[in-house]
């Protein structure tokens, strides 16, 4: 098989990263919100059960969550593995994001000085539009760099769908280097992630950028 | 609804813009305030002088409700915000909020703002013109001597012109009363001027003011009355020409003496 060849059989399968990639980023990233919030709720049961579940999220392989969410219904009640397997894997990515999303939103909303707080209410602002209007934008500005890192790596981790046989880029790729005992489709790969977190360091930075009118 | 019953509340019979009886707030064992009472009528100045720790900050902060006192009246023109310990309802707090405003230490602007809208959101989320609203914004910074500076961010300004846009921001709501905590002390010394220069100019419009302050020269000559707090409760309180001339308490002498070395 030549080069040529294989690039065209593995590129058909970047639709399938992409959409692991940015239908994680779309759920994880406001489920990481919601997560944030109940691991600072001040009822303790409420943030000690959310502490709790993002321990085993950050502390379990990536990996095992995508067999489990797989496959464990099948194990355990006897049903059918989802024929679109898009929709394990997406489940599984976005709730493990998010445990990682919601530990960059906790530290970044810690990291804002209680007077910002004091002075918006002070001011009469109610406390949603304290933390829409005051709160949340310097905290995503703050954490922009910690979430680039996590969307770094997204594009990496989407190749680990090839656990659950999901016809993403690198499942492809593998299948090649097997069918063919060839290393070159791991090459081709590792081009086509480089390129990719090229593309997205780019666009992060220049959300970053934008962010930089105040200091 | 919500109106009629403000005006029905039970008055405080005073004249008082604000009235404060028999304050008091603990933080865990430690009482800082132990029953503070004072008046202030519209139009005066109060400077509040008194070493740290001795529950000065502590106590503008439970005036305007950043902290829960845990016993005594607040009134604001005679209506309880706090009564016996207990609070208003939340909705008449926040009604409350709008006839004081506060300027803090460590002028805490909202850094991602400009100064037009940091002076500007709390009016118009009131429900104030916008118009109107920025109109009334670019009249205060020119009072402040900040003309030009409606689209810098607070990171591009000295600590005085920051200082001066929080008190534009602060007066920018049409408060009543107007509170300073420390106003100066996070400055540079050279820049404490420009601050109490602008106090001072208000203090001339007839703006009430409670300035908590170390500032011993500006608190005497710009204040109608000094109250010396220590150990949470007022030891003193007079003119500031006999607070500061002729002190009666040991304690203010001692103090005062600190001072001037």
């Amino acid at each position: 098989m030549s080069l040529m060849t294989m690039i065209v059989k593995m590129s058909e399968g970047l639709g399938k990263t992409c959409a692991i990639f940015f239908l994680t980023l779309l759920f994880s990233l406001p489920l990481g919100m919601i997560v944030a919030l109940l691991r600072m709720s001040k009822v303790k049961i409420v943030s000690a059960i959310t502490r709790f579940i993002i321990t085993v999220l950050r502390g379990t392989p990536l990996m095992l969550q995508l067999l489990a969410v797989t496959y464990g219904p099948y194990y355990l009640f006897g049903t059918n593995v989802a024929r679109n397997k898009l929709i394990p894997v997406v489940i599984a990515f976005s709730i493990n994001y998010a445990a990682y999303f919601a530990e960059i939103y906790r530290g970044g909303i810690e990291s804002i000085p209680v007077g910002q707080y004091e002075a918006a209410e002070v001011l009469g602002y109610t406390k949603l539009q304290t933390f829409m209007r005051i709160i949340l934008p310097q905290v995503i500005k703050r954490i922009m760099p910690s979430v680039t890192n996590e969307v770094v790596t997204l594009v990496k981790d989407t190749s680990m769908a090839f656990t659950v046989s999901y016809q993403e880029m690198f499942t492809i790729g593998k299948q090649i280097a097997n069918s063919q005992t060839s290393f070159m489709p791991f090459l081709v790969a590792g081009a086509f992630y480089y390129i990719f977190n090229v593309i997205v360091d780019y666009l992060m930075g220049r959300i970053e950028k934008r962010l930089d009118y105040y200091s | 609804m919500a109106e009629q019953k403000i005006n029905t509340t039970e008055s405080g019979s005073t004249a008082s813009i604000l009235s404060i009886r028999g304050l008091q707030k603990s933080f865990d064992s430690l009482s800082v305030l132990k029953d503070i009472s004072l008046s202030v009528d519209r139009g005066n100045v109060i400077s509040i002088i008194g070493p740290s720790g001795s529950g000065k900050s502590t106590l503008l902060r439970c005036a305007t409700f950043l902290e829960h006192a845990d016993g005594g009246d607040i009134l604001y023109d005679g209506q309880y915000a706090l009564k016996d310990g207990v609070y208003a309802s939340k909705a008449e707090l926040n009604r409350f909020r709008t006839r004081f405003g506060l300027v803090f230490q460590n002028f805490n602007l909202f850094p991602h703002y400009s100064v037009m809208r940091n002076i500007s959101e709390a009016p118009i989320l009131h429900g104030e013109n916008r118009e109107e609203v920025r109109e009334r914004a670019m009249m205060l910074l020119k009072k402040m001597g900040l003309e030009g500076k409606e689209n810098a961010y607070p990171c591009q300004l000295s600590g005085g012109q920051q200082q001066r846009v929080a008190i534009a921001r602060a007066l920018a709501i049409n408060p009543e009363i107007l509170f300073f905590d420390e106003p100066t002390s996070a400055l540079d010394p050279e820049l404490t001027g420009e601050v109490l220069k602008v106090i001072r100019q208000l203090a001339e419009d007839k703006m009430t003011m409670v300035v908590v302050t170390h500032e011993m020269p500006f608190a005497r000559a710009v204040s109608n009355r000094v109250i010396f707090m220590d150990g949470g409760v007022i030891v003193e309180q007079g003119h500031p020409e006999e607070v500061f001339g002729n002190p009666t308490q040991e304690r203010t002498r001692q103090f005062l003496r600190n001072y001037q070395q």
